[in-house]
Protein backbone atom coordinates (compact mmCIF):
# COMPACT_ATOMS: atom_id res chain seq x y z
CA UNK A 1 0.00 0.00 0.00
CA UNK A 2 2.84 2.11 0.93
CA UNK A 3 4.72 1.60 -1.90
CA UNK A 4 1.50 2.50 -4.14
CA UNK A 5 1.51 5.83 -2.09
CA UNK A 6 5.30 6.31 -3.12
CA UNK A 7 4.50 6.01 -6.53
CA UNK A 8 1.44 8.52 -6.40
CA UNK A 9 3.21 11.17 -4.92
CA UNK A 10 6.23 10.85 -6.96
CA UNK A 11 3.94 11.56 -10.38
CA UNK A 12 2.32 13.91 -8.90
CA UNK A 13 5.52 16.15 -8.48
CA UNK A 14 6.90 15.16 -11.79
CA UNK A 15 3.55 16.72 -12.97
CA UNK A 16 3.88 20.00 -10.98
CA UNK A 17 7.75 20.32 -11.78
CA UNK A 18 6.77 20.00 -15.69
CA UNK A 19 3.46 21.83 -15.48
CA UNK A 20 5.27 24.53 -12.84
CA UNK A 21 8.34 24.92 -15.78
CA UNK A 22 6.09 25.01 -18.63
CA UNK A 23 7.36 28.37 -20.96
CA UNK A 24 3.66 30.46 -21.52
CA UNK A 25 4.93 33.86 -22.56
CA UNK A 26 6.97 33.98 -25.33
CA UNK A 27 9.77 36.19 -25.64
CA UNK A 28 11.88 37.69 -28.65
CA UNK A 29 16.07 37.39 -29.09
CA UNK A 30 16.12 40.30 -26.32
CA UNK A 31 14.21 38.63 -23.79
CA UNK A 32 10.99 41.50 -24.94
CA UNK A 33 7.48 39.67 -24.93
CA UNK A 34 6.01 39.14 -28.03
CA UNK A 35 2.50 39.87 -27.97
CA UNK A 36 -0.85 39.55 -29.94
CA UNK A 37 -0.36 43.41 -31.24
CA UNK A 38 -0.64 44.47 -34.53
CA UNK A 39 0.17 48.46 -34.35
CA UNK A 40 2.94 49.03 -35.84
CA UNK A 41 3.89 53.24 -35.81
CA UNK A 42 5.88 56.18 -34.27
CA UNK A 43 3.97 58.09 -32.46
CA UNK A 44 6.68 60.92 -31.06
CA UNK A 45 9.98 61.97 -32.22
CA UNK A 46 12.67 64.06 -29.95
CA UNK A 47 15.96 64.93 -31.06
CA UNK A 48 18.02 65.64 -27.42
CA UNK A 49 21.81 67.60 -27.96
CA UNK A 50 25.29 66.34 -25.93
CA UNK A 51 23.10 68.43 -22.78
CA UNK A 52 20.74 66.26 -23.29
CA UNK A 53 18.32 69.60 -24.25
CA UNK A 54 16.33 69.11 -26.98
CA UNK A 55 17.63 70.55 -30.69
CA UNK A 56 14.02 70.90 -32.35
CA UNK A 57 13.15 74.22 -33.56
CA UNK A 58 10.01 72.70 -34.30
CA UNK A 59 8.27 69.45 -33.78
CA UNK A 60 9.14 66.85 -35.89
CA UNK A 61 6.50 65.72 -38.60
CA UNK A 62 5.47 62.05 -38.40
CA UNK A 63 4.03 60.97 -41.51
CA UNK A 64 2.74 57.14 -40.91
CA UNK A 65 1.63 56.40 -43.79
CA UNK A 66 4.74 57.89 -46.12
CA UNK A 67 6.79 56.38 -42.69
CA UNK A 68 9.11 59.47 -42.35
CA UNK A 69 9.96 61.38 -39.96
CA UNK A 70 10.62 65.33 -40.65
CA UNK A 71 12.64 67.21 -38.28
CA UNK A 72 13.90 70.53 -38.26
CA UNK A 73 16.67 71.79 -35.72
CA UNK A 74 18.47 74.79 -34.72
CA UNK A 75 21.24 76.51 -36.36
CA UNK A 76 24.46 75.15 -35.75
CA UNK A 77 22.92 71.96 -34.46
CA UNK A 78 26.40 69.64 -33.91
CA UNK A 79 24.48 66.59 -35.50
CA UNK A 80 27.06 64.27 -34.62
CA UNK A 81 26.46 64.12 -30.99
CA UNK A 82 22.72 63.68 -31.05
CA UNK A 83 20.61 61.07 -29.16
CA UNK A 84 17.70 60.62 -30.89
CA UNK A 85 14.13 59.31 -28.66
CA UNK A 86 11.02 57.63 -30.56
CA UNK A 87 7.83 56.50 -28.87
CA UNK A 88 6.39 53.74 -30.51
CA UNK A 89 2.75 52.02 -30.22
CA UNK A 90 2.34 49.77 -27.22
CA UNK A 91 4.74 46.56 -27.22
CA UNK A 92 6.83 47.86 -30.57
CA UNK A 93 10.57 47.84 -30.71
CA UNK A 94 13.16 49.54 -33.10
CA UNK A 95 15.83 48.15 -35.48
CA UNK A 96 18.33 49.27 -35.07
CA UNK A 97 18.21 49.71 -31.34
CA UNK A 98 19.68 53.20 -30.21
CA UNK A 99 22.28 52.71 -27.45
CA UNK A 100 23.33 55.82 -26.67
CA UNK A 101 24.71 59.37 -29.03
CA UNK A 102 24.42 58.95 -32.36
CA UNK A 103 25.82 60.60 -35.43
CA UNK A 104 23.03 61.86 -37.89
CA UNK A 105 25.39 64.29 -39.85
CA UNK A 106 25.03 62.72 -42.84
CA UNK A 107 22.16 64.72 -44.11
CA UNK A 108 22.38 63.25 -47.86
CA UNK A 109 22.05 60.11 -46.52
CA UNK A 110 19.41 60.00 -43.96
CA UNK A 111 19.02 57.25 -41.23
CA UNK A 112 16.53 54.44 -42.17
CA UNK A 113 14.87 53.14 -38.52
CA UNK A 114 12.70 50.14 -38.37
CA UNK A 115 9.59 49.75 -36.19
CA UNK A 116 8.70 46.28 -35.14
CA UNK A 117 5.01 45.53 -34.17
CA UNK A 118 4.32 43.60 -30.84
CA UNK A 119 3.77 40.33 -32.28
CA UNK A 120 6.97 41.00 -34.34
CA UNK A 121 5.38 40.26 -37.30
CA UNK A 122 5.11 43.44 -38.89
CA UNK A 123 8.16 45.94 -39.49
CA UNK A 124 7.68 49.47 -40.83
CA UNK A 125 11.13 51.34 -42.29
CA UNK A 126 10.84 54.91 -40.99
CA UNK A 127 12.74 57.22 -42.87
CA UNK A 128 14.41 60.35 -40.56
CA UNK A 129 15.23 63.26 -42.23
CA UNK A 130 16.64 66.28 -40.69
CA UNK A 131 17.12 69.85 -42.10
CA UNK A 132 18.56 72.90 -40.40
CA UNK B 1 11.48 3.19 22.88
CA UNK B 2 14.78 4.31 21.90
CA UNK B 3 13.80 7.35 20.31
CA UNK B 4 11.72 8.35 23.10
CA UNK B 5 14.67 8.43 25.47
CA UNK B 6 16.32 10.35 23.20
CA UNK B 7 13.57 12.68 22.32
CA UNK B 8 13.03 13.87 25.78
CA UNK B 9 16.84 15.19 26.80
CA UNK B 10 17.09 16.28 23.31
CA UNK B 11 13.61 18.96 23.79
CA UNK B 12 15.40 19.83 27.10
CA UNK B 13 18.28 20.81 25.93
CA UNK B 14 16.58 23.01 23.07
CA UNK B 15 14.67 24.77 26.21
CA UNK B 16 17.54 25.35 28.02
CA UNK B 17 19.61 26.87 25.05
CA UNK B 18 16.57 28.85 24.04
CA UNK B 19 16.40 30.40 27.87
CA UNK B 20 19.93 30.86 27.87
CA UNK B 21 19.95 33.03 24.78
CA UNK B 22 17.24 35.45 25.79
CA UNK B 23 19.07 36.22 28.85
CA UNK B 24 19.46 39.86 29.08
CA UNK B 25 22.86 41.45 29.67
CA UNK B 26 22.88 43.94 32.08
CA UNK B 27 23.98 47.69 30.64
CA UNK B 28 27.13 48.68 32.64
CA UNK B 29 27.56 52.82 32.96
CA UNK B 30 30.76 53.82 30.62
CA UNK B 31 33.73 54.73 33.09
CA UNK B 32 33.85 58.38 32.94
CA UNK B 33 36.74 60.03 30.84
CA UNK B 34 39.37 60.69 33.31
CA UNK B 35 42.22 62.37 31.25
CA UNK B 36 42.32 64.77 28.57
CA UNK B 37 40.85 63.30 25.29
CA UNK B 38 40.32 64.12 21.72
CA UNK B 39 38.14 63.70 18.48
CA UNK B 40 38.47 65.45 14.91
CA UNK B 41 35.93 65.29 12.14
CA UNK B 42 36.42 66.87 8.29
CA UNK B 43 33.90 69.26 7.61
CA UNK B 44 34.75 69.55 4.21
CA UNK B 45 33.48 66.83 1.21
CA UNK B 46 33.87 67.23 -1.93
CA UNK B 47 37.18 67.13 -3.74
CA UNK B 48 40.28 68.86 -2.25
CA UNK B 49 41.69 71.35 -4.81
CA UNK B 50 44.62 73.67 -3.98
CA UNK B 51 44.02 77.36 -3.17
CA UNK B 52 40.59 75.80 -1.98
CA UNK B 53 40.40 75.58 2.29
CA UNK B 54 39.88 72.15 4.03
CA UNK B 55 38.00 72.33 7.61
CA UNK B 56 38.17 70.36 10.46
CA UNK B 57 36.60 70.51 13.80
CA UNK B 58 39.03 69.22 16.75
CA UNK B 59 37.49 69.11 20.23
CA UNK B 60 39.37 68.72 23.20
CA UNK B 61 38.47 68.18 26.62
CA UNK B 62 39.79 66.99 29.93
CA UNK B 63 37.91 66.67 33.25
CA UNK B 64 38.02 69.77 35.65
CA UNK B 65 39.23 68.53 38.17
CA UNK B 66 42.51 67.31 36.30
CA UNK B 67 43.31 71.25 35.06
CA UNK B 68 42.68 73.25 31.96
CA UNK B 69 43.67 73.24 28.47
CA UNK B 70 46.99 75.22 27.53
CA UNK B 71 47.25 74.94 24.07
CA UNK B 72 45.89 72.99 20.96
CA UNK B 73 47.98 72.93 17.66
CA UNK B 74 47.97 70.99 14.17
CA UNK B 75 50.91 69.84 12.33
CA UNK B 76 50.26 69.18 8.64
CA UNK B 77 52.13 66.77 6.48
CA UNK B 78 52.70 70.17 3.44
CA UNK B 79 52.36 73.40 4.81
CA UNK B 80 49.45 75.34 4.46
CA UNK B 81 49.30 78.33 2.12
CA UNK B 82 48.58 81.88 2.85
CA UNK B 83 45.48 82.16 4.82
CA UNK B 84 45.55 78.77 6.91
CA UNK B 85 44.94 79.48 10.44
CA UNK B 86 43.19 77.31 13.51
CA UNK B 87 40.64 79.26 15.05
CA UNK B 88 40.80 80.67 18.22
CA UNK B 89 36.92 80.98 18.79
CA UNK B 90 34.99 78.59 20.11
CA UNK B 91 31.45 78.13 18.66
CA UNK B 92 27.88 77.42 20.23
CA UNK B 93 24.76 77.47 18.28
CA UNK B 94 22.02 79.68 19.95
CA UNK B 95 17.85 79.27 20.11
CA UNK B 96 18.13 81.21 16.73
CA UNK B 97 20.74 78.40 15.30
CA UNK B 98 23.53 81.01 14.74
CA UNK B 99 26.92 79.96 15.49
CA UNK B 100 28.01 82.50 18.37
CA UNK B 101 31.88 82.36 18.35
CA UNK B 102 33.61 82.57 22.07
CA UNK B 103 37.22 83.61 22.11
CA UNK B 104 39.00 81.22 24.14
CA UNK B 105 42.51 81.69 23.12
CA UNK B 106 44.86 83.85 21.29
CA UNK B 107 45.00 84.22 17.46
CA UNK B 108 47.04 81.60 15.81
CA UNK B 109 50.21 81.62 14.83
CA UNK B 110 51.35 79.47 11.55
CA UNK B 111 55.55 78.06 11.66
CA UNK B 112 56.06 76.13 8.37
CA UNK B 113 53.79 73.03 9.14
CA UNK B 114 52.66 73.72 12.45
CA UNK B 115 49.45 75.92 13.64
CA UNK B 116 49.25 76.71 17.16
CA UNK B 117 46.52 78.34 19.42
CA UNK B 118 47.36 78.74 23.23
CA UNK B 119 44.18 79.23 25.48
CA UNK B 120 43.88 82.60 27.28
CA UNK B 121 41.03 81.24 29.55
CA UNK B 122 40.09 78.79 32.00
CA UNK B 123 38.42 76.20 30.08
CA UNK B 124 38.09 72.13 29.82
CA UNK B 125 36.47 71.92 26.70
CA UNK B 126 35.99 73.36 23.49
CA UNK B 127 36.18 72.57 19.51
CA UNK B 128 38.18 74.56 17.58
CA UNK B 129 37.86 74.84 13.45
CA UNK B 130 40.77 74.43 11.30
CA UNK B 131 41.05 75.62 7.88
CA UNK B 132 44.27 74.43 5.50
CA UNK B 133 44.88 76.18 2.56
CA UNK B 134 46.13 73.92 0.20
CA UNK B 135 49.17 74.58 -1.33
CA UNK B 136 50.72 74.46 -4.85
CA UNK B 137 53.16 71.82 -3.52
CA UNK B 138 50.13 69.77 -2.47
CA UNK B 139 49.03 68.96 -5.93
CA UNK B 140 48.37 65.64 -7.28
CA UNK B 141 50.26 64.57 -3.65
CA UNK B 142 48.22 63.70 -0.51
CA UNK B 143 48.50 65.58 3.14
CA UNK B 144 47.90 64.26 6.97
CA UNK B 145 47.64 66.42 9.60
CA UNK B 146 48.11 65.49 13.20
CA UNK B 147 46.42 67.72 15.91
CA UNK B 148 47.78 67.78 19.29
CA UNK B 149 45.86 69.30 22.65
CA UNK B 150 48.04 70.10 25.73
CA UNK B 151 46.27 70.49 29.25
CA UNK B 152 47.58 72.23 32.42
CA UNK B 153 48.54 68.80 34.22
CA UNK B 154 51.41 67.71 31.25
CA UNK B 155 49.55 65.12 29.20
CA UNK B 156 49.08 64.95 25.24
CA UNK B 157 46.34 64.10 23.14
CA UNK B 158 47.05 63.33 19.17
CA UNK B 159 44.80 62.66 16.63
CA UNK B 160 45.67 61.75 12.95
CA UNK B 161 43.80 62.60 10.15
CA UNK B 162 44.21 61.55 6.37
CA UNK B 163 45.66 61.02 3.82
CA UNK B 164 44.10 62.91 1.74
CA UNK B 165 44.09 63.04 -1.67
CA UNK B 166 45.14 66.34 -3.40
CA UNK B 167 43.36 66.78 -6.68
CA UNK B 168 45.54 67.96 -9.77
CA UNK B 169 42.37 70.25 -10.72
CA UNK B 170 42.55 74.36 -10.59
CA UNK B 171 40.09 76.45 -9.71
CA UNK B 172 39.11 80.00 -11.16
CA UNK B 173 35.94 81.44 -10.37
CA UNK B 174 33.66 84.18 -11.80
CA UNK B 175 35.48 85.92 -14.25
CA UNK B 176 33.34 88.05 -16.43
CA UNK B 177 33.12 88.26 -20.04
CA UNK B 178 32.09 90.44 -22.71
CA UNK B 179 31.21 90.28 -26.29
CA UNK B 180 33.52 91.87 -28.33
CA UNK B 181 35.78 93.34 -25.37
CA UNK B 182 36.88 90.94 -22.76
CA UNK B 183 35.96 87.99 -25.22
CA UNK B 184 39.15 85.59 -25.24
CA UNK B 185 39.42 83.15 -22.85
CA UNK B 186 43.01 81.09 -22.40
CA UNK B 187 42.07 77.48 -20.55
CA UNK B 188 45.82 77.33 -20.18
CA UNK B 189 46.39 80.92 -18.37
CA UNK B 190 42.71 80.26 -16.98
CA UNK B 191 42.11 84.15 -18.14
CA UNK B 192 40.54 86.35 -19.86
CA UNK B 193 41.54 88.98 -22.36
CA UNK B 194 40.75 91.84 -24.48
CA UNK B 195 41.87 91.60 -28.21
CA UNK B 196 45.03 93.86 -27.26
CA UNK B 197 46.18 91.55 -24.94
CA UNK B 198 45.08 88.64 -27.06
CA UNK B 199 47.20 89.13 -29.34
CA UNK B 200 50.45 89.13 -27.52
CA UNK B 201 49.25 86.02 -26.18
CA UNK B 202 47.70 84.59 -29.34
CA UNK B 203 49.49 80.86 -28.68
CA UNK B 204 47.11 80.56 -25.67
CA UNK B 205 43.70 81.67 -26.93
CA UNK B 206 41.47 78.79 -26.68
CA UNK B 207 37.97 79.98 -26.85
CA UNK B 208 35.81 83.48 -27.87
CA UNK B 209 33.26 84.78 -25.76
CA UNK B 210 30.05 86.09 -28.62
CA UNK B 211 27.02 86.84 -27.71
CA UNK B 212 24.30 86.98 -30.95
CA UNK B 213 20.48 87.75 -30.17
CA UNK B 214 19.96 86.41 -33.45
CA UNK B 215 18.87 83.73 -34.57
CA UNK B 216 18.00 83.11 -31.07
CA UNK B 217 19.50 79.74 -30.68
CA UNK B 218 22.60 81.73 -31.12
CA UNK B 219 22.62 84.12 -27.63
CA UNK B 220 25.97 83.36 -25.74
CA UNK B 221 28.24 81.03 -27.21
CA UNK B 222 31.95 79.90 -26.78
CA UNK B 223 33.67 79.24 -30.26
CA UNK B 224 37.04 78.20 -31.15
CA UNK B 225 39.19 80.74 -32.88
CA UNK B 226 39.45 78.01 -35.59
CA UNK B 227 35.93 77.79 -35.87
CA UNK B 228 33.81 77.69 -39.11
CA UNK B 229 33.32 81.59 -39.52
CA UNK B 230 29.67 81.04 -39.32
CA UNK B 231 30.22 80.25 -35.84
CA UNK B 232 32.05 84.19 -35.84
CA UNK B 233 30.10 86.05 -37.42
CA UNK B 234 31.14 89.88 -37.52
CA UNK B 235 34.38 88.56 -35.20
CA UNK B 236 37.77 89.68 -36.11
CA UNK B 237 40.55 87.56 -34.51
CA UNK B 238 43.61 89.42 -33.44
CA UNK B 239 46.70 88.43 -35.48
CA UNK B 240 47.64 85.03 -34.46
CA UNK B 241 44.88 83.68 -32.49
CA UNK B 242 43.59 80.44 -34.33
CA UNK B 243 43.65 77.45 -31.53
CA UNK B 244 40.73 74.80 -32.16
CA UNK B 245 39.36 73.06 -28.62
CA UNK B 246 36.63 70.47 -28.90
CA UNK B 247 33.95 71.62 -26.81
CA UNK B 248 30.89 69.71 -25.12
CA UNK B 249 27.58 71.10 -24.01
CA UNK B 250 25.88 69.86 -20.90
CA UNK B 251 23.24 71.10 -18.58
CA UNK B 252 22.31 70.65 -14.64
CA UNK B 253 26.03 70.08 -13.95
CA UNK B 254 26.57 72.93 -11.28
CA UNK B 255 29.74 72.00 -9.12
CA UNK B 256 29.49 72.99 -5.97
CA UNK B 257 32.55 75.23 -5.81
CA UNK B 258 32.12 77.09 -9.23
CA UNK B 259 28.39 77.95 -8.41
CA UNK B 260 29.94 79.30 -5.29
CA UNK B 261 28.53 77.17 -3.13
CA UNK B 262 24.96 76.98 -4.35
CA UNK B 263 24.82 73.00 -5.01
CA UNK B 264 25.67 69.93 -4.11
CA UNK B 265 27.68 68.22 -6.87
CA UNK B 266 31.25 68.62 -7.26
CA UNK B 267 33.30 67.50 -10.60
CA UNK B 268 36.21 65.66 -9.81
CA UNK B 269 39.34 64.26 -11.13
CA UNK B 270 37.80 61.18 -12.35
CA UNK B 271 35.31 63.20 -14.72
CA UNK B 272 37.89 64.55 -16.38
CA UNK B 273 40.02 61.30 -17.11
CA UNK B 274 36.70 59.40 -18.21
CA UNK B 275 35.83 62.09 -20.35
CA UNK B 276 34.45 61.32 -23.73
CA UNK B 277 35.38 64.09 -26.10
CA UNK B 278 35.87 61.98 -29.32
CA UNK B 279 33.95 63.64 -32.61
CA UNK B 280 33.20 67.17 -30.47
CA UNK B 281 32.79 69.83 -32.18
CA UNK B 282 34.73 72.98 -31.38
CA UNK B 283 31.76 75.58 -30.90
CA UNK B 284 29.01 75.60 -27.87
CA UNK B 285 26.20 77.38 -28.65
CA UNK B 286 23.19 78.84 -26.84
CA UNK B 287 24.87 78.64 -23.62
CA UNK B 288 22.41 79.59 -20.72
CA UNK B 289 23.06 80.50 -17.26
CA UNK B 290 24.00 77.53 -14.72
CA UNK B 291 25.11 75.48 -17.65
CA UNK B 292 28.66 74.62 -18.58
CA UNK B 293 30.87 73.44 -21.25
CA UNK B 294 33.67 70.39 -21.30
CA UNK B 295 36.57 71.62 -23.05
CA UNK B 296 39.53 69.35 -24.17
CA UNK B 297 42.71 71.12 -25.81
CA UNK B 298 43.71 70.63 -29.09
CA UNK B 299 47.45 69.70 -27.81
CA UNK B 300 45.41 67.24 -25.21
CA UNK B 301 47.35 69.21 -22.40
CA UNK B 302 44.30 70.54 -20.66
CA UNK B 303 40.89 69.17 -20.15
CA UNK B 304 38.57 71.84 -18.55
CA UNK B 305 34.67 72.43 -17.42
CA UNK B 306 33.63 75.95 -18.07
CA UNK B 307 30.63 76.98 -15.95
CA UNK B 308 28.26 79.83 -16.50
CA UNK B 309 27.37 81.51 -13.51
CA UNK B 310 25.51 83.98 -14.99
CA UNK B 311 24.10 85.75 -18.18
CA UNK B 312 23.13 89.07 -19.46
CA UNK B 313 21.23 89.83 -22.60
CA UNK B 314 23.38 92.97 -23.06
CA UNK B 315 25.69 90.52 -23.95
CA UNK B 316 28.20 89.57 -20.87
CA UNK B 317 28.42 86.39 -18.89
CA UNK B 318 30.40 85.48 -15.27
CA UNK B 319 32.06 82.34 -15.78
CA UNK B 320 34.18 79.89 -14.07
CA UNK B 321 37.11 77.45 -14.85
CA UNK B 322 37.96 74.01 -13.46
CA UNK B 323 41.12 72.84 -14.99
CA UNK B 324 42.70 69.56 -15.07
CA UNK B 325 46.08 68.77 -16.51
CA UNK B 326 46.21 66.03 -19.00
Amino acid sequence: MAKYLKITLSILMISVIIISCKKDSPVDEDGLLITFRQECFVSNFELLGSDFVTVRAATAVIDTVAQTINVTVNPGTDLKNVYPQFTLATDCKLDPKITGKTDLSNLTSPKIYTVVSGNRKIRKPYTLNIKF
Amino acid sequence: MRNKNIQFPVLILIMLTSMLACTKQEYTIPDPVAQLTNDCIKRTIGPSIVSLPLEFAYAMALPKINGKLVSAEVEASIAGASGTYLENRSFYTNSSGVDVPVTVGTPSTTVDKITKVTFSVDTNASTLRYYYVIPEAARGQSVSFTFTANSSDGKKATYKMGPYAISKMSIVKNLAVSNGANAFISIEDMAVYNATAAATNAGKIDLVYLYRATPTTFTHALVSPAADVAYLPGVTLPTGVNRSVKLRKTFGLQDRNLSNLQYGIYVDDIDFQQLDMVDMPNYALGLKAESGVWVETIDKKYRAYIFVNSINAAGTAVISILRYTL
